[in-house]
């Protein structure tokens, strides 16, 4: 790090900075610690997730003070934040996409009450199909929430937009949440050369303090948030709005000379790129902006009269610069990174062309490309090519007003090559057998279990897939589906299982396989199952039809997808639902799911000189589930894989009944830390150590289906814990307090379930 | 400006000095990425650029960092990934027989390969057009001194490069490790050091042996009036056309049948589903499964079925000593319609 030398002096002498090669989610992260936020509420979603991790780490090592609470989604996410503005505090968040959009209904919540926070958008794709890279389609549906958003193209810029939203939207007369927006990868994860304040006392000075007229932790002066307000009065409290952003309008510019007068970097409604004596314009967001500079230097070099704008902000919507910018501007091309599907233009294409109507004088001919939607990179070539058409539309000649700009027809006569033969119905029967009491519906045992004559199961997953060495997951689909007969339909939400399956145009799946999102798998496949059932009864499938529907879930799938899943399990949905828990949100990078045990090291739970990992221990999802009181739940693990058979034979069965729900623990190598090779015997000494009993819950009954105890092999959970890499420090002295308390945990739940396998009424 | 000295020996036409890492996941290419970036920036005064190949990229699977370098007051603008790197790094020998990592070299690139090989030999394994191949054995390094290889890398890479200054990478390295893990920075220096001299490097005219292979994005066969509607895949199971061999690390699990008993528990274990069955006939009759062999195409060597196997009829063994093509037994139960 060095003193930055080359930080412009805009009419006084910046105050001291420092350079460093930083992302843009780090500056997020370093802008957040210097504002010192009190609360931030979130959870995690690629690509935002490092700004919770690195201030996690941070908080690790005692570099701020902002108590960090995970959500359990977004949504959850978006109400503690509403809960601690309401407190009068200062308040951060940050997503991306899907999460965004799970939280959307809370956003004219905090608007509409006028509540001040920071929320940092990291734009990503919406799904459907799932799309983890960058464009605008999430940002897009930002515009009428009634926050202020404001746009950052560079790292740089997150960090400055950051420290000036929270004056901007705790103005006075303001009195807004405010979005920064940055684009996912590109600037969220390019670490670039920047500067910062050496000295967080100048960004706190900058700030200043926040003094909210109203809070809820003041009981000596009672005060009644969000009342029930229908016509005539909603009309009013939107009006307010409206008058605050107008506010936020007249104070933007005000902030972002303060900011120069303090950082020497000075920013503005729009951006311009050699627009003086423009004819033609390209107006483009966020990061494509400096990639289109060098499109119009390569233009400018042949003459053509170029220039490009891209605005610092777009709510509230700077239409007086966009239209005094482009008055003179013969041809405009407005290159939006997301669609408004059959408006004729992308968002910004709209609002652009109703500012230019309100100036009478204004002739700019406006063209509309959509481009580099779900990440598609954007080279100067794609720039040039795009300024080009705006030079045309500007000439007047024949240019289409709305296209899709980088799109490829696909090869013509290509004929994917079709894979390999669907698993028949009659491959795998007959192999696991279950007996059934004809009168009780029970199963009262399960025959057929020797592994060498269970490889002649066909796969229903077959190889290909890209999960990491020794991943845990594909060993249990493995076992389980050993266990399954005939036809299945899959269901994943989100995960790693998901990922790396079903990379398009590959699938490792053999057999029907759906996706839907991270929350509502459970929902999902019951809505299948019900229809499935209700075309039986209508004689339109045949009354003989059997499918068994399974759901996999895994990844913390059950902390955002608890509710739904509940649901699902209450209403007796004929479905089994398998987990596979690693104890973590694995597929966004191993952060802390509620069923990560106590004091285990995560990237949104570090273990530090000041935080010793996880600090509440973990979620029994399948107590969880057994309250429901469906016909069965069970835990299995591939340590005791003919045990695992057996009970996803039975589930089988009983999900002719109503709900299923089997948890297994997996293995992952990758964020556990541990050796691949040994990782049977790693989920051997879980289950030998209590910490994850086996046993099943048939019809109310509990069963321990493999006692360690007994069979004289019960350890100690450290010797667990000394397996893996994530709880390396608690196998430390000064942790030994740490892992007492778990074993104490472990014990009492041990003996719970040794109590209810004793008695027929627990 | 003009008259400011010039810290890079070479600049492309958008005035860039530019590296590109190709790697597994797992073996530290990002934060090599990182540290390079940072030791040109923060020690020496470079303006820089530092990022990888996005995606849900897991350990295993191919993945690119990046590193752009430019004069201290040139802005950077681009934010695409490398195309015609001036130095490229192979972090993996045997991603070069599934994957073309040498596109945009040209005749003053300089590749550095991860390999216990001579320069002539790799630059006829890589087919490269012409410029100069420098062979490090990182990974012998990085066992020797227990560490990742990236640092081993690194040490090669200040080398050739003619400018990156050995005592800010060194810097960079030991920031890098101080916070977490302090213990390894000395292992890494040593690293560093042996890859900064342990090399052989040789360089090769355009000869006119192999053709110049220019970058080219890739266009996929599907498109808009192709791909079936909704996103769907009609291909069942097609991902078993993917070659997963470059997983592996060096290692793999060798199959002595003569000791296996057939009992199962491999085939319960592995998460690739790697092993290949036939069906029989006991000596009274009854069915009976006879494990074949290996599929190596899947196999990303986690070594489970070795640690697993009661009767040594798997055990870890080093890669390059055998053909694993020749020792492959294929699924027929995946082959394509």
């Amino acid at each position: 790090m060095g003193n930055d030398q080359s930080a412009k002096t805009a009419g006084r002498q910046p105050l001291p900075q420092m350079f460093g090669l930083l992302s843009g989610n780090e500056m997020a992260a370093l802008a957040a610690k210097h504002i010192n936020f009190h609360i931030m509420g979130y959870y995690p979603i690629t690509p935002s997730t490092e700004v919770a991790e690195n201030l996690d780490e941070m908080k690790a090592f005692g570099e701020h003070d902002i108590r960090m609470i995970p959500g359990d989604g977004e949504h959850g996410a978006a109400g503690i934040c509403y809960g601690a503005t309401l407190g009068g505090g200062r308040v951060f968040n940050a997503t991306s996409a899907n999460g965004f959009l799970f939280s959307l209904e809370q956003y004219p919540v905090q608007s509409g009450t006028r509540f001040p926070m920071l929320l940092n958008l990291v734009t990503r794709a919406v799904s459907g199909p799932l799309d983890i890279k960058g464009d605008h389609s999430d940002l897009y549906m930002a515009l009428n929430t009634g926050w202020i958003i404001l746009l950052a193209r560079s790292p740089q810029a997150v960090y400055d937009m950051n420290i000036m939203a929270v004056k901007i939207g705790e103005s006075k007369d303001v009195r807004l949440p405010v979005i920064v927006a940055y684009d996912g990868f590109f600037t969220s994860h390019q670490k670039r050369r920047v500067s910062f304040f050496t000295d967080k006392q100048f960004v706190q000075e900058f700030i200043g303090k926040y003094e909210p007229p109203y809070t809820a932790l003041d009981p000596e002066h009672p005060i009644t948030f969000g009342p029930y307000m229908n016509d005539p009065d909603l009309i009013n409290n939107k009006k307010q709005l409206s008058l605050a952003m107008d506010a936020a309008y007249a104070r933007l510019p005000e902030v972002f000379s303060q900011y120069a007068s303090i950082s020497g970097r000075e920013y503005h409604l729009l951006e311009t790129y050699r627009m003086e004596d423009a004819e033609y314009a390209l107006f483009i967001l966020n990061s494509s902006y400096d990639t289109a500079k060098d499109a119009v230097d390569d233009l400018r070099k042949q003459g053509k009269k170029v220039g490009i704008v891209s605005p610092g902000v777009i709510r509230p919507f700077p239409y007086r610069e966009v239209a005094s910018t482009f008055r003179h501007v013969k041809g405009l091309c407005v290159a939006d990174r997301a669609d408004s599907y059959g408006a004729n233009g992308g968002n910004m294409t709209l609002e652009i062309k109703a500012a230019l109507k309100d100036d009478p004088d204004n002739r700019t001919r406006v063209i509309s490309r959509i481009y580099g939607l779900g990440g598609k990179e954007f080279f100067i070539e794609d720039a040039v090519k795009l300024l080009e058409e705006a030079i045309a539309a500007g000439d007047g000649k024949q240019v289409k007003l709305f296209e899709y700009h980088g799109i490829n027809p696909g090869t013509p006569g290509y004929g994917m090559k079709t894979a390999i033969s669907p698993v028949g119905r009659t491959d795998v029967t007959g192999q696991v057998s279950a007996q059934v009491d004809q009168q009780t519906g029970r199963v009262t045992d399960v025959k057929g279990v020797n592994a060498q004559l269970l490889s002649m199961v066909p796969k229903r997953v077959v190889p290909g897939h890209g999960a990491c060495p020794g991943c845990g997951i594909f060993s249990n689909l493995n076992i389980f589906f050993k266990g399954i007969e005939g036809d299945v339909v899959v269901l994943f939400h989100t995960g790693c299982g998901e990922v790396v399956t079903s990379g398009y145009p590959y699938s490792s799946h053999r057999i029907t396989y759906i996706h839907n999102l991270f929350q509502n798998g459970a929902p999902t496949l019951s809505g299948l199952v019900e229809m499935m059932e209700e075309k039986i009864k209508r004689g339109e499938l045949p009354q003989d039809k059997r499918i068994t529907f399974v759901m996999v879930s895994g990844d913390g799938g059950m902390d955002i997808g608890m509710g739904p899943a509940i649901g699902t399990a209450l209403k007796g949905h004929r479905l089994i639902l398998l987990e596979y828990d690693n104890e973590g949100y694995m597929n966004t990078g191993d952060q802390l799911s509620f069923s990560t045990p106590l004091g285990h090291d995560t990237s949104t739970s570090h273990a530090g000189p000041y935080q010793k990992g996880k600090r509440t221990h973990h979620k029994d999802t399948a107590q969880i589930m057994a309250a429901c009181h469906v016909p069965y739940v069970a835990t299995v693990a591939e340590s005791n894989y003919s045990d695992m058979i057996k009970k996803a034979r039975k589930a089988q069965e009983y999900s002719r009944e109503g709900f299923v729900y089997i948890k297994a623990l997996s293995l992952c190598p990758l964020s556990w830390r541990s050796e691949e090779q040994i990782g049977e015997r790693i989920i051997a000494t879980a289950v030998d150590s209590c910490f994850f009993p086996l046993y099943e819950v048939d019809h109310g009954k509990t069963k321990i289906t493999y006692d360690p105890e007994l069979k004289g092999k019960k350890v100690p959970v450290i010797e667990w814990l000394k397996l893996m890499g994530k709880t390396k420090h608690l196998t430390k002295p000064e942790n030994k307090d740490i892992v007492e308390a778990f074993q104490k945990e472990v014990d009492r739940r041990w003996l719970r379930i040794k109590a209810m396998h004793e008695s027929p009424y627990l | 400006m003009a008259a400011a000295k010039q810290l890079l020996p070479t600049k492309n036409k958008s005035g860039f000095y530019e590296i590109r890492m190709e790697s597994i996941g797992g073996l530290g290419a990002n934060l090599a990425g990182k540290i390079l970036a940072e030791a040109g920036v923060l020690g020496m005064g470079l303006n820089g650029v530092n990022f990888a190949s996005y995606g849900s990229e897991k350990k295993g699977t191919p993945v690119k960092s990046f590193v752009r370098f430019s004069e201290p007051d040139f802005e950077i603008r681009s934010n695409s990934p490398v195309e015609e790197p001036h130095i490229l790094v192979i972090f993996h020998e045997k991603m070069i027989t599934t994957h073309v990592l040498t596109q945009g070299v040209g005749k003053d690139g300089i590749v550095i390969v991860n390999t216990s090989r001579t320069p002539d030999q790799m630059r006829d394994a890589l087919r490269l057009y012409a410029g100069t191949v420098i062979c490090v054995d990182a990974i012998r390094i990085a066992v020797e001194e227990k560490v990742k290889l990236n640092t081993t890398l690194l040490g090669t890479i200040a080398k050739a490069s003619g400018f990156v200054d050995k005592d800010a990478l060194k810097s960079a390295i030991a920031e890098t490790f101080k916070k977490k893990y302090p213990q390894i920075i000395d292992a890494n220096i040593r690293a560093f050091e042996r890859g900064y001299s342990e090399f052989t490097g040789k360089t090769f005219a355009p000869d006119g042996r192999y053709e110049y292979v220019p970058f080219s994005r890739s266009v996929p066969d599907l498109g808009y009036e192709n791909a079936p509607i909704g996103g769907v895949i009609l291909n069942p199971g097609n991902s078993v056309q993917k070659d997963l061999s470059a997983s592996r690390t060096g290692h793999i699990p060798l199959f002595i049948k003569d000791k296996c008993t057939s009992c199962g528990e491999c085939e319960i274990t592995c998460p690739d589903y790697c092993f290949v069955w036939e069906s029989g006939v006991d000596k009274h009759g009854r069915p009976k499964r006879i494990l074949l062999g290996i599929d190596y195409q899947f196999c990303k060597g986690c070594m489970k079925c070795v640690e697993i196997c009661k009767f040594d009829a798997l055990k870890k063994d080093i890669e390059a000593s055998f053909d694993v093509g020749a020792i492959t037994v294929k699924h027929r139960e995946f082959a394509l319609k």
